[in-house]
Formats: C-alpha cells, sequence, structure tokens
C-alpha cells in the first residue's frame, strides 16, 4: 500500500497528537485477546517473568541474584511505572510503554513485537492480578510546565533537592551515594538490598529521563521501593515538580536528548 | 630475552592497574559487551555467569541473536547497516581477555624419560594474557545473524577464527528450523556447552619430537578439560597425521568444525531438535574428505517458575573416515552422549557423559588398540555471594585406543572467581590428580596438581 507523502505526514501528525489512533490498534480485552496474549508471554517473557506471573522464571534470579530488582511479581499488583497515584495500579498504557521500552539494565525493550501483539501481552499480564477487573485506574494530571528561566528553575530546583532531603538517598551530587544508601539500609519490598539512582546518569532511569518522565516519576513514585511519592509535598505550586525536573536534569554527566 | 622480559613487565604492570583501578573505581559503570550494550541490559539477563547461558540466553542464541520469542533482527537497538555509526560499533564488537597470571605445576619429573624419575618437582610460569577473542556478531537483518570469534592463543601463537557463521532464523514458521552456516560449534544447543565452562580449557604439553606426520608423541603434561568432550583415545591422527590431543574437545563436542546444522521447536516449547552435517574431525582445508560426520540431537527442558530450569539432552555423532591410525589406515570414530542440567535459583548443576567408539579397528593395530572409551564430567557452579561464584568439576576419562599408550585420568578442579566489576573478575583455580598415587609412568599420573591465578575480562 503505497501513500502519497502529504497523506502520510498528517496521518503521522494525528498519531502523535491524539490517542485514539494509537488505541485504534488495541484489541478489546477479551478470553481470546488474552490467549494470543499467553503464547506471546510464554516464548517470551516466562524466562524472567515465570510461567505464573511470580517473576519466578527460570532466569530470573540472576538479574539481580541477591539484590534487587526482581522481575515483577505481577500477582502482587504493585507497579513501579506508573502515572497514577502511589498505590494504585497502572494505566494499560503504562504498562504498554514498559514493555515497549524496556528497563534499562534489566528488561529489554520489545519495540519489536507488534504494537497488537504488545498489547496482548497487557491484557494477559494484567489478568494475572484480579483487582486490574475491579479498578479503573486514573493517570494523576502533568500541570504546569517548565519555566523558561532556567536560571532560577534551577536555583528553585536545588533548594528543594535539599529541602525535600533527596540527598539523603542520592548524595548531595546525586552520584545515589547518599548516607542512607551507604549504609546499605534501602530495601525494596521484597526485602532485597537496593541502590538509590545514580542522578547523574539518565540513560540508566528506569521510567525515562525527559522533563515530563520525570515529573511523573517524582509524583508518583516508584512503588515497591525506597523512592517516595512527592505528589503531596508538590502540589502546593505547579512549577515546584518542574523546577525539580530541571536540576536533575542538570545534574546529570550525559548529554540528554 | 631482553624484549621477553620487558613484555612480561608490562603485562604484568597492565594487570595490576587494571584491577587496582576496578578495586577503586565504583561498582556503578557497566561497560558490558556488545549485546548487553545493543540491548541495555546487564549481562546476567543472559548469563548465569558468562560465558555459561540461561535460559533466556539460549533462547536468545536459539533465535539468532534475537529475543525469544520475537524475529527484531531488523528493529531493535540497530540502525540500519550502512548508516551504523561509532556509537554502533560496540553493539557489534566486543572482547575477552582471559588467562592465568600465574600457573604452577606440581609433577614428578619423567621427561625425557629415564632421567629423574620419580622426583617431585615444581614449575611457576606467568604467562598473563593466554587467551584473547574478539567478537563480531548480531543480526544484519530480520531472522539473518552473524557471529565471528577471532582468537588468539598466545601458547600456541597466532591468531585463528574460532567460529564464524552465519544464521538464517524461523524459516517456514517460527521456530520451526533456524540454520547455521560457516565454522560453529555443534554443542551450543546441548545442555552442557563446550565453548562455556567456567574452568577454561589447559591444553596438554608435548614432548619434543612430536611434528612428524603419524609418529607416536608423548605427553610431558596432560591437559585439562571436560573429559565427556574429548577425544579419548591415544594414538589418533587426523588426515594430514598431526595426533590428536586424547584431551581435547572434539566432534559433536568440538570448539569449531565446518559444515551445516540446523535446529527448532516444532514439537512444541519442551522439545527442541538439532541435525548438522560438518567435514568432520580436525578436517583442515584443501584435504579430500572422504565423508562428511552427520549427527543429530534431541533436548528436553522444563523452564517455568521457582528459579528452577531442567534440561536433559542426548546425541548421536556419526564420524565417516574422521581420523585415522598410526598405520595411515582410515577409523569412522563415532560418539554418544547424553547430558542434563538444573539450575535453581544460585545453583547450576550439571552432567555429561559420552562413550567413544571406533568401528572396524584397522589390521595394522588390532589387537594393540582398545576401541571404546567413555568421559564423564560433573560440575556445580554456585555464587555464594553476589561477587563471588565458586565453581567444582569433576573428570573422569577411561581412555582408549594404543593400549601401551592409554591412560585414564580423574581430575577434580575447584575455581573461586571474584567480580570486581561486572565485567572484570579475577580467580584461583587448583586440580588435583585423584589416581596420582597410582603407579604407571605416564603423564596421567605425573601431574599431582596445577595452580592457576588469573583474570577474565569481558569488554
Ligand atoms: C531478562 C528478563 C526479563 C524479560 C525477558 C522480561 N522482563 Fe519484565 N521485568 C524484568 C525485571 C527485572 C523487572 C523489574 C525491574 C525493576 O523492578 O527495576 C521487570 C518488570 C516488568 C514490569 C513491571 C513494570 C512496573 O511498572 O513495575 C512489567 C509490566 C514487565 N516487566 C512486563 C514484561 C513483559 C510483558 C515481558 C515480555 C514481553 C517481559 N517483561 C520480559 C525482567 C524481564
Ligand atoms: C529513601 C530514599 C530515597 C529518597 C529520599 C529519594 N529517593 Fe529517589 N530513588 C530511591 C531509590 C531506591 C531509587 C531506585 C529505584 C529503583 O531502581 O527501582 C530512586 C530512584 C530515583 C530516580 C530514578 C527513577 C528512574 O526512572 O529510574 C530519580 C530521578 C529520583 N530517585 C529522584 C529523587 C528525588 C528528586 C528525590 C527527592 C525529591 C528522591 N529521589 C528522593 C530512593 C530515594
Amino acid at each position: 500500500m503505497r501513500c502519497q507523502n502529504l497523506v502520510c505526514g498528517l496521518v503521522l501528525l494525528l498519531a502523535l497528537g491524539t490517542s485514539t489512533v494509537v488505541q485504534a490498534t488495541k484489541p478489546e480485552d477479551t478470553a481470546a485477546t488474552r490467549a494470543q496474549g499467553q503464547v506471546l508471554f510464554e516464548r517470551t517473557c516466562l524466562f524472567c517473568h515465570g510461567a505464573t506471573g511470580q517473576g519466578d522464571g527460570p532466569a530470573g534470579w540472576f538479574l539481580g541474584r541477591y539484590a534487587s530488582p526482581r522481575p515483577r511479581n505481577f500477582t502482587a499488583g504493585s507497579f513501579k511505572f506508573r502515572s497514577t497515584p502511589s498505590g494504585d495500579l497502572p494505566t494499560d498504557q503504562d504498562l504498554f510503554r514498559t514493555i515497549t521500552k524496556g528497563i534499562p539494565g534489566y528488561m529489554p525493550s520489545f519495540a519489536s513485537l507488534s504494537e497488537a501483539a504488545r498489547w496482548q501481552i497487557v491484557a494477559y499480564v494484567k489478568s494475572f492480578y484480579p483487582g486490574f477487573r475491579t479498578e479503573t485506574p486514573v493517570p494523576l494530571p502533568l500541570v504546569g510546565a517548565p519555566t523558561p528561566q532556567l536560571a532560577e528553575s534551577l536555583d528553585r530546583g536545588r533548594a528543594l533537592y535539599t529541602s525535600f532531603e533527596c540527598h539523603t538517598c542520592h548524595g548531595t551530587e546525586g552520584r545515589g551515594d547518599g548516607p542512607v544508601t551507604q549504609a546499605g539500609e534501602l530495601k525494596d519490598a521484597s526485602g532485597l538490598q537496593i541502590q538509590a539512582a545514580d542522578l547523574t546518569r539518565p540513560s540508566s532511569f528506569k521510567n525515562g529521563a525527559s522533563l515530563p518522565d520525570l515529573v511523573r516519576t517524582l509524583l508518583t513514585g516508584l512503588d515497591g521501593t525506597p523512592m517516595p511519592s512527592y505528589a503531596a509535598r508538590l502540589s502546593d505550586r505547579e512549577t515546584d515538580a518542574w523546577d525539580l525536573a530541571q536540576y536533575l536534569r542538570a545534574l546529570s554527566a550525559e548529554s540528554v536528548p | 630475552m631482553l624484549y621477553r622480559t620487558s613484555t612480561l613487565l608490562v603485562a604484568t604492570s597492565i594487570l595490576v592497574v587494571i584491577a587496582l583501578s576496578s578495586l577503586v573505581m565504583p561498582n556503578q559503570a557497566q561497560a558490558i559487551p556488545a549485546f548487553a550494550r545493543k540491548y541495555d541490559v546487564q549481562c546476567t539477563a543472559c548469563h548465569t555467569a558468562p560465558p555459561v547461558l540461561n535460559t533466556f540466553g539460549q533462547r536468545f542464541l536459539e533465535n539468532g541473536y534475537q529475543l525469544p520469542g520475537t524475529e527484531d533482527g531488523g528493529t531493535t537497538g540497530k540502525k540500519k547497516l550502512g548508516d551504523v555509526t561509532l556509537d554502533d560499533v560496540g553493539k557489534y564488537l566486543a572482547f575477552r581477555l582471559v588467562g592465568n597470571a600465574v600457573r604452577s605445576w606440581s609433577f614428578t619429573q619423567q621427561n625425557p624419560a629415564g632421567t629423574d624419575t620419580g622426583v617431585a618437582q615444581n614449575k611457576t610460569e606467568l604467562t598473563f594474557p593466554e587467551n584473547f577473542t574478539l567478537f563480531a556478531g548480531g543480526t544484519v537483518m530480520k531472522n539473518v545473524g552473524f557471529m565471528v570469534e577471532l582468537g588468539h592463543d598466545v601458547e600456541g601463537g597466532g591468531a585463528e577464527v574460532e567460529r564464524g557463521f552465519v544464521s538464517f532464523n524461523n524459516l517456514g514458521a517460527q521456530d520451526l528450523a533456524h540454520v547455521r552456516i560457516g565454522k560453529f560449534d555443534p554443542s551450543a544447543f546441548y545442555s552442557v556447552v563446550t565453548i562455556r565452562q567456567q574452568l577454561n580449557e589447559v591444553k596438554e604439553s608435548l614432548s619434543s619430537g612430536c611434528n612428524t606426520a603419524y609418529t607416536p608423541c608423548s605427553f610431558n603434561r596432560v591437559g585439562l578439560a571436560p573429559s565427556a568432550f574429548a577425544t579419548k583415545f591415544y594414538g589418533l591422527y587426523d588426515r594430514g597425521g598431526t595426533p590428536l590431543s586424547p584431551f581435547a574437545s572434539s566432534l559433536y563436542n568440538s570448539g569449531g568444525e565446518i559444515g551445516l546444522d540446523v535446529h527448532g521447536r516444532p514439537f512444541g516449547k519442551a522439545w527442541l531438535y538439532q541435525v548438522g552435517v560438518v567435514n568432520g574431525a580436525n578436517e583442515p582445508f584443501g584435504d579430500s574428505n572422504k565423508g562428511k560426520d552427520l549427527y543429530a540431537m534431541l533436548r528436553y527442558d522444563y523452564a517455568q517458575s521457582d528459579y528452577f530450569s531442567a534440561t536433559l539432552s542426548g546425541f548421536v555423532y556419526h564420524g565417516n573416515s574422521n581420523a585415522k591410525v598410526q598405520t595411515q589406515e582410515d577409523v569412522n570414530w563415532h560418539r554418544y552422549g547424553v547430558s542434563g542440567r538444573a539450575t535453581y535459583q544460585m545453583l547450576d548443576l550439571y552432567a555429561a557423559y559420552a562413550v567413544d567408539r571406533i568401528n572396524h579397528v584397522p589390521s595394522g593395530v588390532s589387537g594393540a588398540f582398545d576401541a571404546t572409551a567413555t568421559g564423564l564430567t560433573i560440575g556445580a557452579d554456585a555464587y555464594v555471594t553476589n561477587e563471588t561464584l565458586l565453581s567444582l568439576r569433576y573428570d573422569n576419562l577411561d581412555a582408549g585406543g594404543i593400549l601401551e599408550q592409554r591412560k585414564s585420568a580423574t581430575f577434580i578442579g575447584l575455581q573461586a572467581k571474584q567480580y570486581l566489576r561486572t565485567n572484570v573478575a579475577i580467580f584461583v583455580r587448583n586440580d588435583v590428580n585423584v589416581r596420582k598415587s597410582e603407579g604407571g609412568e605416564a603423564a596421567a599420573r605425573n601431574l599431582r596438581n596445577a595452580f592457576f591465578a588469573g583474570i577474565d575480562i569481558i569488554f
């Protein structure tokens, strides 16, 4: 099927601009969809996440060995990478994003699977936890926008980094070497030792490193880890989350896109 | 001589610098080889402990360096060939530098025969780096993969293509047939893989005067390698007249044979088949092969949950004029093997057993030649901490071949490996000869103990 450049360009713009077009390839969450998802899951995800979705696949132990993370246990209903408030389930879009982008260091990107295939897997992954049938996760709104005055924004971000005591875990320079981390006191929900992220290496961020990604991480927290949600404390001023995000980007030793 | 000493000095200082800098540098910077870079995951996504693969890594290999269940050769982490930038090169290239900085042999002096018989000797040599391997591998497009491994063996000298092949994957239907063509390791999909061992293969040392074709050749020191994979026969020669080492991995378990093989899982996820045809053991180019060697392997996998996996496999390898005896007569040398492996959390257990048979012993050596030999290898690797890997291996070789020369051997090797960083490990290893007290003036008895200390870097 050929198309003229202009028409293709328009379709692409629409696809980027609205979510409805993306949803078009999303199949209905039926038994048939889940069954197709299961076939794909057992060929691809089982080795890490296990046949029963408990995160205990035959290759699952070796990734973190005695430390965090282990592959996610889908039957526990706790997820790290969400657009929803702490304690809530992720949206379908959240799960789809994780599968598509992968998790730096721990899970490869599965962008090579067709979009339909990835949605089928999402449906199957959700079937491991009954809560997905009864709850309707709602994303937190991303309010505000980054301030154009970068210097002021960075100053405010730096102040917030100190007053929110991010440095206790992440270190003054953001190297992931704060006193709490160095004391080896940080544990994940399953009791395994976990490291605070090295904020100077945004390419290792599991939840994305763009400004909106960082704001999302700060608002939602990473459930099941010591990284808390700052939604309550950041709600006073819309720009605070963006200032902090700007500052995090400035900590980076890498050039970020 | 001066040159030698200075190389040694340079090598040692490099070693010291690497070891020290690894200790000082924080553990966070993870420099990891090509595939890990390409997919942005740790080595342990695919390896229990490099180079040994976990179930996910095995399926990645089976699928021709594509994620299991996908045909991502055309997409993931890749640009079109033709606009590959310097950044991308790291996604195709990797190297491994492994070697014993120190090897220490304790043996009863035997050679030259007759001198100082029975006197215990100790010999220590500095050898780093023993082996340097350059890998280039990946996919060129959807369902077409490749791998080239250039190895430089410092002791043997010279560089050589250890493996170099192209793979065509998912032919007909997903997982129906994957084809490899080139120089590959036939045992890549076996439960215990020749080129994926924690205890590196240590070559034997031959006594001098072994370079005339078809002349009997004796050993100063035995080689240390998995007995189930070894040649097992004394007094066999390749078609060019070079003696085959009874200790070297061969036939189905060879590290590299030229040919074509097919594998797949058409009978459900649990069963893997493999069939292949190769030129034959140590067949050099240009020699008129009399026939081709054929093999078939079947493997059963249990891989579900509970951090547990188990596999069982068996193969038949049918040789066709693939070796000669001293009288320059051809033999058909076959092998039948079974192996199993189980992993549970930090523990990796494996065993392999093989029977080698030579059909119709040529009249020239009949009566003086044992046509059957067996090898047993049992081992375990275990992470005792996040950075410490202990490995144990037991090898028993019931050797065959020329009755006068053949000598069975039993060794136990123990290794402790400490990861300084994800890609840098130092190790110490000790192998003891279980049968050293048994009599018999032979290399298999004389070597009493071997100690190694070395470093393993993968980049
Ligand atoms: C190489 C092992 C591996 C494979 C293969 C793998 N995963 Fe994961 N996955 C992980 C690990 C490890 C984590 C947890 C990472 C962390 O907590 O930082 C994870 C986490 C997840 C999460 C949780 C994200 C969250 O918000 O908490 C989802 C969903 C997920 N994987 C889905 C999949 C699907 C679907 C597949 C197959 C298409 C798959 N994974 C294949 C290792 C793997
Ligand atoms: C109690 C300790 C703790 C505190 C306080 C804390 N963090 Fe974290 N943070 C963590 C841990 C642990 C992780 C790693 C989670 C993981 O790898 O799953 C993390 C991860 C992150 C990440 C990376 C997320 C990703 O996508 O991988 C960012 C960014 C971050 N924290 C920023 C902050 C900021 C900004 C603050 C202060 C407002 C803060 N953290 C406070 C423990 C903490």
